[in-house]
């Protein structure tokens, strides 16, 4: 009974103790702004340091049943819980003084009430950030607003998703947030150290921190996910973790709690990848070559050019930087070509079907180094123009449907490191030929027709 | 300054306009400070709507065409794709009452005293590596399964044809809003000037449930993007060949002329509809040479003919016109939109389904094949379905060889083929009874999110503002299934 009552008492602690607060400031302004020292502004200021003093003691006594449930941690609480003390302990000394009518001097009371405001506005900060968190005070000044994002996926995000690891830039400065305040080298609480990885694997006092593939063994996720009201639930004070810090802790154990998981290792998990995606404005799927191509926005006199040439066009990307390109005049020349290589590195989809494409104009097609589809059906083209396309390094599609092309082409399309799909629908290719090379290459795909 | 009132004859002078307008001026510049749009709390939303049509497309897109073989009527999905043994096992025996729950049936069947199950008369085989179910019904198809995404968890609201088809061709059950060609049209332009982006074609002499040309209507948008139907036979388009004694250069003059005056009258009145009637005219003109050119399909080689079937030699049918639709894809039309009326299969189902199979089996299969060895399955995605699903219960009388079915808003089976879409998969399931949806339901509004998402185009992002608000295809629906996205 006599504990739920301190207890009780201890949590009035937080609405008590503004009463000094405003006390002292008021007691320390009127000080300041009446300039006449009469007797009654003498008795008015020592009413409000006695005021101070005993506002204080109630407090400091509730306060001190409040630490003592060890809701707190000591050393959280070190700083707020001596400070305040001393803040009792001088405003009952000058109460006293003042009561007494010693006679003070102006240089003793301007010292005490510089000593006294700053010890108020050290406790009062210090119990602040046990209520509020650490860094609430700067947590909200616009300007200094941090972001949130880990500073790596920031500067990762735009290049390789490979490099970022699910622990190493996820989880750890979430433990570092809300839990290595008192897990670390020099505070292990119950016997737990969340520093390092194996430090936290092995976890504390009362067993395995994490069990890998097994997050209702593994004591971390279990504390971190237990109903607010336990008793163990962590973090004792503060912001829980968010529902999405959890699922991405009970993702990382799923799959085996490994020290480098890469990110992309997520995208396998449609759920877990999308509240990753939105949280950290993150794409995880798996990007193509033309996706991942950053180029600067084709500029609009070079668009006049296609308009010259007989050539029907697109953008594939808002950024404009990216063109679908098809002749659709009746006859192609080296000229309409060498218009084309003006934007030769914009042009990803090319397509010159039906036009009596010669041979040797390939050549001018090896430029178009991004170019990833390549479409010269029906035309009168041989085995001489294969050659040419050995050079461009990301085409995935080639479409060579009614032309001349033979087995004899095979050769060099087996280089093609890239390719992915080839047309032979009505070209002189034979079926020996084609049995061949896909043997060859299993994993191109031909299509043949019919 | 003269304070009386005898102003009403009196010029003003400037010093008169400043003094007595002060007010009035203040008030209008104020109204250029808040901009209306301001005037919203988001308002950078708002902006950034009315930009997004100058970032299209949104992202690569996969497609670059699309032809859409609409089944209209509402094909039995029973009877076609989705296999239910249960219905046969339990034929002629009362749809449970736990399966048939207590939403509304069409008319012509809640009448009925009693549900009787009929299962379908057709054997169902697995084909090729994919495993996919199809009856006997659809030989052609079934040898392509491995090139097909089924979807077999479709539904819609809609209980009746009208407003069924509307909504699946505009987002909405009522009359007015713009076909899914007509945004397509809007929001991505033309890659061939000499075509219009957005073509219909219609199986001639069908009949059953009507087709009304508001499914290829613009809707709000500026009337250009509306569907052209070509028609099979001597004209195509109608009027648009010249009149006989009217030459080629007589008409280029003619409509040089009108586009200066109607040019005047613009700059008068400021229409935006004028710009639409002159660029009509443009592409009429444009079309009196590429409309017979792509219509011409006498230079295709027999075993093409024999590929599509015998009927595609006979135009306006079916077969015909996905032959016309494939000489459409090579010319990059955007939307190629083919309507087959005569689903509607209340009664004589098993009678009249062979026929409505038939007609379109051999010539939708052949199409996707034909599309694949010219490369074109690549960037054309090829959809094939109705409106809805039909009835496991047999609307009238139950024989063992003859039923009907009513009309199933609640799951029907639709294929889709070509770009950026997995092949050889099914999405979603039906329970034992083909009645109710128990995996991945994909609404109408998902569907066309879907689409649009192929074609480089975030649903959510294309919008038109009419009457005081932005529309969009799918309105304030519609998620993108992610799951059949190759």
């Amino acid at each position: 009974m006599v504990s739920e009552i301190f207890e009780f008492l201890g949590s009035l602690h937080p609405l008590i103790v503004h009463l000094p607060i405003g006390f002292i400031i008021l007691t320390l302004l009127i000080n300041v702004v009446f300039k006449t020292r009469n007797n009654s502004v003498k008795r008015l200021i020592t009413l409000g340091w006695f005021f101070s003093f005993i506002s204080g003691f109630i407090a400091s006594i509730f306060g001190w049943f409040l630490g003592d449930n060890n809701y707190y941690l000591e050393s959280q609480i070190n700083i707020h819980k001596w400070t305040g003390f001393a803040f009792v302990i001088i405003t009952f000394l000058i109460w006293m003084l003042r009561a007494l009518n010693f006679n003070l001097s102006k240089s003793f009371n301007r010292i005490s009430n510089l000593v006294v405001f700053a010890l108020i506005s050290i406790t009062g900060h210090f119990g602040g950030e046990m209520t509020h968190g650490k860094g609430y005070l700067v947590k909200s000044i616009p300007f200094l607003k941090q972001n949130k994002m880990p500073t790596v996926l920031l500067t990762e995000k735009e290049n390789s998703l490979d490099s970022i690891y699910v622990y190493e830039n996820l989880i750890y400065p979430v433990f570092e947030e809300k839990c290595i305040v008192c897990h670390n080298k020099k505070d292990t609480y119950g016997g737990l150290n969340m520093d390092t990885y194996d430090n936290l694997i092995k976890g504390g006092n009362n067993g395995l921190g994490i069990s890998k593939g097994n997050p209702y063994k593994s004591l971390i996720y279990k504390r971190v996910s237990m109903s607010q009201n336990e008793a163990k639930f962590m973090p004792p004070t503060g912001t829980p973790l968010s529902f999405d810090q959890v699922a991405v802790l009970k993702w990382w154990i799923d799959n085996g709690a490994k020290l480098k998981v890469p990110l992309t290792k997520l995208r396998n998990d449609e759920n877990i990848r999308s509240l990753v995606e939105e949280n950290y404005q993150l794409d995880l799927r798996e990007k193509s070559y033309i996706e991942t191509l950053k180029l600067a926005p084709v500029d609009q006199n070079q668009l006049e050019v296609l308009d010259k040439g007989k050539y029907q066009w697109r953008f594939l990307n808002s950024e404009k930087s990216l063109l679908d390109v098809k002749f659709v005049g009746k006859k192609i020349t080296f000229n309409d070509i060498e218009l084309l290589l003006k934007l030769k590195e914009h042009v990803i989809w090319l397509n010159l079907s039906n036009c009596q494409l010669k041979d040797d104009m390939l050549s001018l097609i090896s430029e178009f180094e991004n170019l990833t589809r390549l479409r010269v059906q029906k035309n009168n083209i041989t085995d001489k123009c294969i050659p040419y396309l050995k050079d461009i390094d990301n085409l995935k599609e080639l479409n060579f449907y009614d032309t001349l092309i033979t087995d004899n082409s095979f050769e060099v399309l087996t280089n093609l490191e890239s390719l992915e799909k080839i047309f032979l629908w009505k070209s002189k290719v034979s079926t020996l030929g084609i049995e061949k090379f896909k043997s060859q290459k299993p994993k191109i795909e031909v299509i043949t027709g019919l | 300054m003269n304070c009386n009132n005898n102003n009403k004859n009196k010029n003003y002078s400037r010093r008169d306009f400043l003094t007595r307008t002060s007010l009035g001026l203040g008030a209008l510049s104020l109204g250029g400070l808040i901009s209306p749009v301001d005037a919203y709390g988001n308002s950078n939303f708002l902006k950034l709507l009315e930009s997004e049509k100058q970032r299209l497309p949104h992202f690569i897109p996969k497609a670059k065409r699309v032809i859409y073989l609409f089944q209209s009527g509402a094909p039995s999905q029973l009877d076609l794709f989705d296999y239910k043994p249960k219905l046969n096992e339990m034929f002629g025996e009362e749809v449970p009452k736990s399966v048939l729950g207590d939403q509304r049936l069409t008319g012509m069947s809640s009448g009925q005293n009693t549900f009787p199950i009929a299962g379908t008369l057709f054997n169902f085989k697995q084909h090729g590596e994919s495993g996919a179910w199809m009856s006997d019904l659809m030989p052609y198809t079934s040898k392509i399964v491995d090139e097909l995404c089924f979807i077999k968890s479709m539904y819609t609201e809609a209980i009746n044809h009208d407003p069924a088809i509307t909504m699946i061709q505009t987002g909405s059950e009522l009359p007015g809003r713009p076909s899914i060609g007509s945004w397509l049209s809007y929001g991505l332009g033309t890659d061939n000037k000499n075509l219009p982006e957005f073509v219909v074609l219609i199986t001639k002499g069908k009949s059953g449930q009507p087709i009304y040309s508001r499914l290829w209507g613009n809707g709000f948008l500026p009337s250009k993007h509306q569907g052209v139907q070509f028609r099979s036979g001597k004209d195509p388009v109608l009027y648009l060949d010249n009149p006989p004694g009217v030459s080629s250069t007589i008409r280029e003059e003619q409509l040089n002329s009108l586009k200066k005056l109607q040019q005047i009258n613009h700059a008068d009145i400021g229409d935006p509809e004028i710009l639409t009637k002159i660029s009509n005219y443009e592409m009429a003109y444009r079309m009196q040479t590429s409309v017979p050119e792509v219509m011409n399909i006498s230079d295709e080689p027999d075993y093409i003919f024999d590929l599509y079937g015998e009927d595609s030699k006979n135009p306006g049918t079916f077969a015909a016109n996905c032959l016309l639709a494939r000489k459409l894809a090579e010319k990059d039309v955007k939307f190629i939109q083919l309507y087959h009326r005569g689903w509607d299969q209340h009664s004589n189902l098993p009678r009249d389904i062979i026929k409505q199979a038939k007609e379109t089996d051999q010539a939708s299969a052949a199409l996707i094949k034909d599309l694949k060895q010219r490369g074109l399955l690549e960037d054309t995605l090829v959809i094939w379905g109705g409106e809805f699903g039909r009835t496991n219960y047999s609307q009238g009388m139950l024989k063992l060889d003859n039923y009907g079915r009513d009309h199933h808003p609640r799951c029907f089976t639709i294929f889709m083929a070509g770009a950026g879409v997995k092949k050889g998969v099914t999405l979603g399931a039906t329970d034992d009874f083909g009645y109710n949806i128990t995996e991945r339901p994909v609404h109408i509004h998902d569907f066309q999110a879907t689409l649009m998402h192929l074609l480089g185009v975030d649903h959510e992002k294309l919008t038109f503002k009419f009457q005081g608000r932005r529309y969009r295809l799918t309105d304030v629906h519609g998620n993108v299934v992610k799951e059949i996205l190759s």
